[in-house]
C-alpha cells in the first residue's frame, strides 16, 4: 500500500536524532510490549507479514507520532480484533479499571 | 528502567499494554513469566558485542573471513550466534573502494543475533527516509566522511536477508589480539554509519 | 503448555524461523548480471517493493535463493515461495541528478516484482 510507512526517499523528516548509551527498552511497558508481541502472533494464528501490515495500516498521523512499541501494540490490537481474540472495547474497559485502581491506591 | 513512579498516573500506552497483557494472560495466550524471559534475553543475551566478535575473528583469520563472506549464517553460528532475524545473513565487506550501509526503509529489519535489537534512530523516519537518497549527507552527520571516489552501497533489507557490514580494520588494530580487536568494533560500524 | 524456562526460550530463539523454502525445481528467471525492471504496481495491501523503486531499472547482483513471498503471506494467501534477488539500482536511476554518481541502492526483490525491460 502507498502508506506513510513507505518513506524511503521522502523529504522533510529532519536530522537523525541519536541517543547516547540507549537502553534496549526505555520503560517497563516497552519490555512488556515486546514480550506480548513476541508470543501472541503465533498463538492467534497470524504471521509476521500480517503483523507488519497491521502496522502499515495504522492511520498516517498515528504512525508518525506514536513511538515504536506503541505502534506494535496498536497494530496488535487490530489483529486481536480481526481474529476475534479481543475487542478494543474490552481492552479499553480494562484500562479504565486499572486507572481506577491506581487512583484508589495511589 | 521502569518509567512509572508512584503518585503519577500511568501513560495511556502503559495502561494499554498492562490491560492487553492481563486479558491475554487470562485467555492463556501469554504468560507473565515468559514475557520476562524474552525481554531479559534481548536485554542481556544478544547485542553488538556478538557482531564485534565476528568482525574481530574475520580481521584475524583469513579463512574465517572467506567463509563469512561466502555464507554468513553458518560462519556466524561457529561463534555461537544464530536465530530469529538472523537466519539468512549476508555480510558486506567494506573495502577502500566500497562503503556499505544497511537500512530497512519499510519497517525495522535488523540482524538480531549479531547486533541485538536496533537503536531507535535506525527505526525512525529520518534515517529510513534519508539514507537511501542522500547517504553521504547522513553519514557525514554521523561523523563519517566518504571520499568522492568511494562507492556508497545502501542495502535496503526489503525481504528476508539480514545484513551486517564487515568494516575495514583500522590502523590501530595492528599487533592487537582478537580479544583486543573486539573493543575496536562498534555497533555503528556494523550498520555502516561509522568507519569501524 | 509447560512452564517456559530461559534455556528453552534461548533454544527457540536461536533455532530461528527461516523463510527460506525448497523450490519446486523451477529455474530462476533471472541471472546475476542481468538487467531487470521493477513492476510499477501500487497495491492497496502489503508489498515489499518500496514506492521509490517501482518501475526502475537495475542489475541483479545476487540470487538469494527461494523464500516465502511476504506479499501473499500478508494477505493470508499462502507462502507462494519464489526466488528473491538482490538488485542494484544506481542512485541516479532512483533520484535523478540529485544522486552522487558513486551511490547505489540494493534491494532484495522477489521474482514477481521483476520483469525483463
Amino acid at each position: 500500500m502507498d502508506g506513510i510507512h513507505d518513506i524511503g526517499g521522502m523529504h522533510g523528516f529532519g536530522p537523525v536524532e541519536r541517543e547516547e548509551n540507549e537502553p534496549v527498552f526505555h520503560a517497563d511497558w516497552e519490555r512488556r510490549a515486546f514480550g506480548v508481541e513476541f508470543f501472541t502472533g503465533s498463538r492467534i494464528g497470524t504471521n509476521g507479514d500480517q503483523s507488519r501490515h497491521a502496522i502499515e495500516r495504522l492511520p498516517a498521523d498515528v504512525y508518525l507520532t506514536a513511538s515504536y512499541y506503541e505502534k506494535w501494540m496498536l497494530a496488535l490490537q487490530t489483529l486481536l480484533e480481526e481474529t476475534g481474540t479481543l475487542s478494543r472495547a474490552e481492552i479499553e474497559a480494562r484500562m479504565a479499571e486499572l486507572a481506577n485502581e491506581e487512583t484508589d491506591h495511589g | 528502567m521502569s518509567g512509572h513512579k508512584h503518585n503519577e498516573p500511568e501513560s495511556d500506552i502503559a495502561l494499554r499494554v498492562k490491560a492487553m497483557e492481563q486479558l491475554l494472560t487470562e485467555k492463556g495466550i501469554v504468560e507473565t513469566n515468559a514475557i520476562d524471559l524474552v525481554a531479559d534475553y534481548f536485554e542481556n543475551k544478544v547485542g553488538p558485542r556478538n557482531g564485534a566478535r565476528v568482525v574481530a575473528r574475520a580481521w584475524c583469520d583469513a579463512d574465517y573471513k572467506a567463509r563469512l563472506l561466502a555464507d554468513a549464517s553458518p560462519a556466524i553460528a561457529e561463534l555461537g550466534y544464530s536465530g530469529l532475524q538472523g537466519e539468512d545473513m549476508v555480510v558486506l565487506e567494506n573495502t577502500p573502494q566500497v562503503h556499505n550501509v544497511i537500512v530497512c526503509t519499510l519497517c525495522s529489519c535488523y540482524p538480531w543475533p549479531v547486533l541485538g535489537l536496533p537503536p531507535t534512530w535506525y527505526k525512525s523516519p529520518p534515517y529510513r527516509a534519508r539514507i537511501v537518497r542522500e547517504p553521504r549527507a547522513v553519514l557525514a552527520e554521523f561523523g563519517l566522511e566518504v571520499a568522492d571516489d568511494v562507492e556508497v552501497r545502501v542495502w535496503d533489507s526489503s525481504a528476508e536477508i539480514r545484513y551486517m557490514v564487515l568494516p575495514m580494520a583500522p590502523e590501530e588494530s595492528a599487533g592487537k589480539s582478537e580479544e583486543e580487536l573486539v573493543d575496536l568494533v562498534s555497533r555503528d560500524g556494523m550498520i555502516g554509519v561509522a568507519a569501524h | 503448555m509447560g512452564e517456559l524456562t530461559a534455556e528453552r526460550l534461548a533454544q527457540i530463539i536461536e533455532a530461528g524461523h527461516s523463510h527460506r523454502r525448497e523450490g519446486d525445481g523451477s529455474e530462476p528467471r533471472f541471472d546475476e548480471g542481468q538487467t531487470v525492471r521493477t513492476i510499477n504496481h501500487h497495491p492497496s495491501g502489503h508489498t515489499r517493493l518500496p514506492r521509490y523503486a517501482m518501475g526502475r531499472t537495475g542489475t541483479v547482483v545476487r540470487n538469494q535463493g527461494i523464500f516465502a513471498f511476504a506479499h501473499t503471506n500478508a494477505r493470508g494467501e499462502g507462502e507462494c515461495p519464489q526466488y528473491c534477488y538482490a538488485v542494484r539500482f544506481k542512485g541516479s536511476e532512483l533520484w535523478g541528478n540529485a544522486a552522487h554518481e558513486q551511490d547505489a541502492v540494493i534491494l532484495d526483490l522477489w521474482e514477481s516484482y521483476l520483469e525483463t525491460p
